[in-house]
């Protein structure tokens, strides 16, 4: 691979696991995104590669231009004090969060001169990560076949929804239709409900993520050994299949197709969410054994219920669950949700309320761990985010650059690490490759 | 006996990951990482072993160590040793094994490691290069680090709860184990980053991941809601699936239903999809803004009802393909078993069990398919170990115990 002396980078890594890794950046929407989130984190240099001509909707906000009547009217949201400013694609909540960390270059890869950039680029990149409709990539010369050849030693992780292979190859999902195809729709909900009540539900963009930086990291360790490239597929919904193994062994092992139970455990009982002073308020319950059962019955001062033989074992408490649920919800309605989930906690009784997002924020456990950090944007300003998703005793680690706004980095990666020259760069500019707009055209 | 140096070349080969973990996010972290060729190696208490043995759901719904299709699910690829920890010759085993290891996971409650003299620090004296994973339901520090949690709890605090299920109800958690299993996912994402830089450097690490910080981070709506308050105070809701029009779960023609989410730029093709032409070149319902009133939404709603009844889940499937709208059937497990591009993707895989015969399990998250030298071959998945199974294998080769020695071990309670 050709190396030249490493420029220095806008995001600095020192002493991070994954200082040194330079990574080429497609992903889109929420998946792919939280994957390369993931890597940077821990050190990557990640180039989200961008296209002043191109807008993705839901990766940097649902429209380029959002008309002010929508988020006036509550449709659109995520921006800061509500006011989408004069580049609203840099204010974006989602993208601020997944993208912290990361770099931004704009290219036209539907031409020669955004081929041959795409080309300098892989070259000097350890992987490349997408999570595109296959027809996409192929569509732009994005393919281990042509960029293994460029640079054999290239980690290339692939997630399309589907996979690179099979009929549904080129069907275009989000997260909620994965698990909907995969079978998650038909085990989560209300008793005798019906699935709309559902509502929304997207776990399947973060499980992707995390098997997609997951699977870059088996292909670095794998290259490590071997010293060369390797292509990984990451089918996002076959992955979130895994999630659902035990219902898969259920249906061998016993024929069972499980129906709806809201919130309730085949083990634990009883378990549910339960209504606390104020609106929308809410606090959550397990219990996991009698002695359990019984602080519970002593925090709501019921000494009948503790007494009461048909509760003592979880079985007959999952037989009465509907009589249990009522006595529990008519104690915890009276009372704060912090109160109910600090006076359980306090007898060993698994409790927590759900939380929203001043909780969240306000959270004593969270603050005492550090865990939101606070970044300055240029455009949308000094805020607070939630922090690196998980902690290393030997490399503490902290937030380090807020998310990139579209082709911030574009002087670093032409002119530093591709080497363009100065005419080069002003002709790439004056041909719309490199900007920092989307075209005015785009809604 | 199971020979785990198969000649598949696999990314962790050639790493040994000792396994203290019990219940179902560890097992899942560990069940990832042998998945990619770690050599697994689970630690079980002598005589009852990971209480997921325990947990349903059992081959003909009886109770057995060796039943459980959950514990069969999580512990593919791996071998089981039963030791007690309790034991001094237990502890000096399980130090021996930790000596020639790349990593240890463990999900116990943060004070039971440093009870058993293994804190992080004690194993580093003893291998320097050590990644150690520590799981657990609030961090190894703060104020909750001794609370208890379940999966509803944690993902009611962490995770984006508040916002699944309908306006009208309690919030709802999604589907049995798989907030765990999020958290598994994550924790061996960290323990392959911390691996990686130990390969490095030589030096190890131990990770602290927690529940609460993973549902915390996730990127389904969580951290987009949380930034969004931070930026504008709005407290998130759970907003009714019906929120745009033609966005709902739909009714089909053979008894199921059809989920579809319009994005603003296909909402014309999905009104033409419909067969609603003169909708999609209105101008006034091509306005989102217009379109978005309630009256609008109904409307259109009957529209793509009348449209989807007459038509069943797969006819519809390959309709939104054509159509590039966002949707997908409500499937159901069987359903999912028997779907076409699975099969054509070989995704289940079939192992058999002394206790169950051959039972479907799902594939591999992830599928390494090409090397620079050519076509990779998908690896077997090996059946999950009955207890302590491996036991006197591991003892003997990795340790050189004599099988007089095991057998003392064993009569002791040991082992």
């Amino acid at each position: 691979m050709e190396r030249q002396a490493t420029p220095a980078s806008p995001v600095t890594s020192g002493g991070l696991p994954l200082d040194g890794v330079r990574i080429v950046d497609f992903t889109v929407v929420w998946a792919g995104p939280f994957a390369s989130q993931i890597l940077a984190e821990w050190g990557a240099e990640v180039i989200r590669v961008e296209s002043t001509k191109y807008f993705q909707p839901s990766t940097r906000g649902t429209m380029a231009h959002p008309p002010k009547a929508l988020i006036d009217s509550g449709a659109l949201r995520g921006y800061p004090d509500k006011e989408p400013g004069d580049r609203p694609w840099n204010r974006w909540a989602g993208f601020s969060v997944h993208s912290r960390n990361k770099l931004s270059m704009t290219v036209d890869l539907n031409t020669e001169d955004g081929q041959e950039a795409l080309e300098r680029l892989i070259r000097t990149s350890d992987g490349l990560i997408e999570n595109n409709a296959v027809a996409s990539m192929d569509r732009v010369g994005v393919t281990w076949e042509r960029l293994s050849k460029i640079n054999p030693e290239l980690v290339m992780v692939r997630m399309p929804a589907f996979g690179l292979t099979g009929p549904y190859r080129n069907y275009r999902t989000f997260g909620n239709h994965m698990e909907a195809l995969v079978g998650h729709y038909s085990l989560f909900g209300y008793a005798g409900a019906s699935p709309a009540d559902s509502g929304l539900n997207i776990m399947a963009d973060p499980a992707g993520g995390a098997a997609g930086a997951m699977a870059f990291m088996a292909g670095m360790l794998q290259r490590r050994r071997t010293g060369k490239g390797v292509q990984i597929e990451v089918a996002t919904a076959d992955g979130f299949a895994n999630y659902l193994g035990d219902y898969v062994l259920d249906y061998g092992m016993n024929g069972r197709l499980h129906e709806y139970r809201g919130n309730r455990d085949s083990v634990f009982a009883p378990q549910g969410v339960y209504p606390c002073v104020g609106d929308d308020r809410w606090v959550s319950i397990t219990i996991g054994s009698t002695d359990q059962w019984k602080a519970l019955c002593g925090a709501m001062n019921r000494a009948d219920l503790a007494g009461d033989a048909r509760y003592q074992e979880a079985d007959g408490r999952r037989r009465f669950h509907d009589e249990l649920d009522a006595e529990i919800s008519a104690w915890t309605s009276g009372v704060d949700a912090t109160e109910v989930m600090n006076s359980l906690q306090g007898l060993g009784v698994p409790a927590g309320v759900v939380m929203n997002e001043a909780d969240a924020y306000g959270d004593p456990h969270l603050n005492a761990r550090g865990y939101w950090e606070e970044l300055e944007h240029p455009e949308a300003g000094t805020h607070r985010y939630p922090g690196v998703v998980w902690k290393a005793e030997e490399t503490p680690n902290r937030l380090r650059r807020a998310a990139p706004r579209l082709g911030e980095d574009n002087e670093y990666v032409y002119r530093d690490l591709l080497r363009y020259t100065d005419d080069e760069y002003r002709r790439l500019e004056g041909l719309g490759h490199i900007g920092m707009d989307y075209d005015p055209s785009i809604p | 006996m199971v020979n785990r140096s198969v000649a598949v070349d696999l990314p962790l080969q050639g790493m040994r990951v000792i396994d203290l973990t019990w219940y179902t996010s560890g097992p899942f972290c560990t069940r990832v990482l042998a998945d990619y060729g770690a050599d697994v190696i689970k630690i079980e208490r002598v005589g009852v072993g990971d209480p997921a043995r325990s947990m349903p759901p059992f081959q003909d719904d009886e109770p057995g160590l060796e039943r459980s299709g959950l514990f069969m699910f999580l512990n593919t690829n791996k071998r089981s040793v039963t030791l007690n920890l309790k034991d001094m010759e237990g502890r000096d085993i399980l130090l021996d094994l930790i000596r020639g290891a790349d990593a240890l996971v463990e999900n116990f409650s943060p004070r039971i490691l440093p009870g058993l003299d293994m804190d992080y620090q004690s194993l580093k004296a003893i291998n320097p290069r050590l990644v150690v994973t520590s799981i657990s339901n609030f961090g190894r520090n703060g104020p909750y680090r001794d609370w208890n949690g379940s999966d509803l709890v944690l993902y009611g605090m962490g995770g984006p709860m508040l916002n699944t299920g309908s306006p009208e109800r309690e919030p709802l958690k999604t589907a049995g184990h798989t907030p765990s299993f999020q958290v598994g996912a994550m924790a061996a994402t960290a323990t392959a980053i911390a691996l990686w830089g130990s390969g490095a450097n030589g030096r190890g690490e131990h990770v602290d991941v927690s529940y609460l910080e993973t549902f915390m981070g996730l990127v389904d709506r969580r951290t987009t809601n949380l930034v969004n308050y931070e930026y504008a105070g709005d407290i998130s809701t759970r907003p009714p699936l019906a929120n745009s029009s033609g966005t709902g779960i739909w009714p089909t023609k053979d008894g199921g239903y059809f989920y579809t989410t319009v994005v603003a730029a296909r909402w014309a093709a999905m009104a033409r999809m419909i067969g609603q032409d003169g909708l999609a070149n209105d101008p006034e319902w091509n306005d989102p803004v217009w379109r978005s009133a309630p009256d609008r939404i109904d409307e259109f709603g009957a529209l793509v009802i009348s449209w989807m009844i007459e038509r069943t889940k797969t006819e519809i499937r390959a309709a939104v393909e054509e159509a590039r709208v966002y949707g997908a059937p409500i499937n159901t497990i069987a359903d999912v078993l028997r779907d076409e591009h699975l099969l054509e993707r070989r995704f289940f895989q079939e192992l058999n069990h002394p206790t169950t015969g051959p039972l479907t399990f799902p594939g591999y998250n992830f599928r390494i398919t090409t090397t620079i030298d050519g076509e990779a071959a998908l690896p077997p998945r090996l059946r999950a170990p009955l207890l302590g199974e491996h036991t006197d294998e591991i003892l003997h080769d990795d340790l050189g115990l004599t099988t007089d020695n095991i057998e003392a071990l064993r009569v002791k309670g040991v082992v």
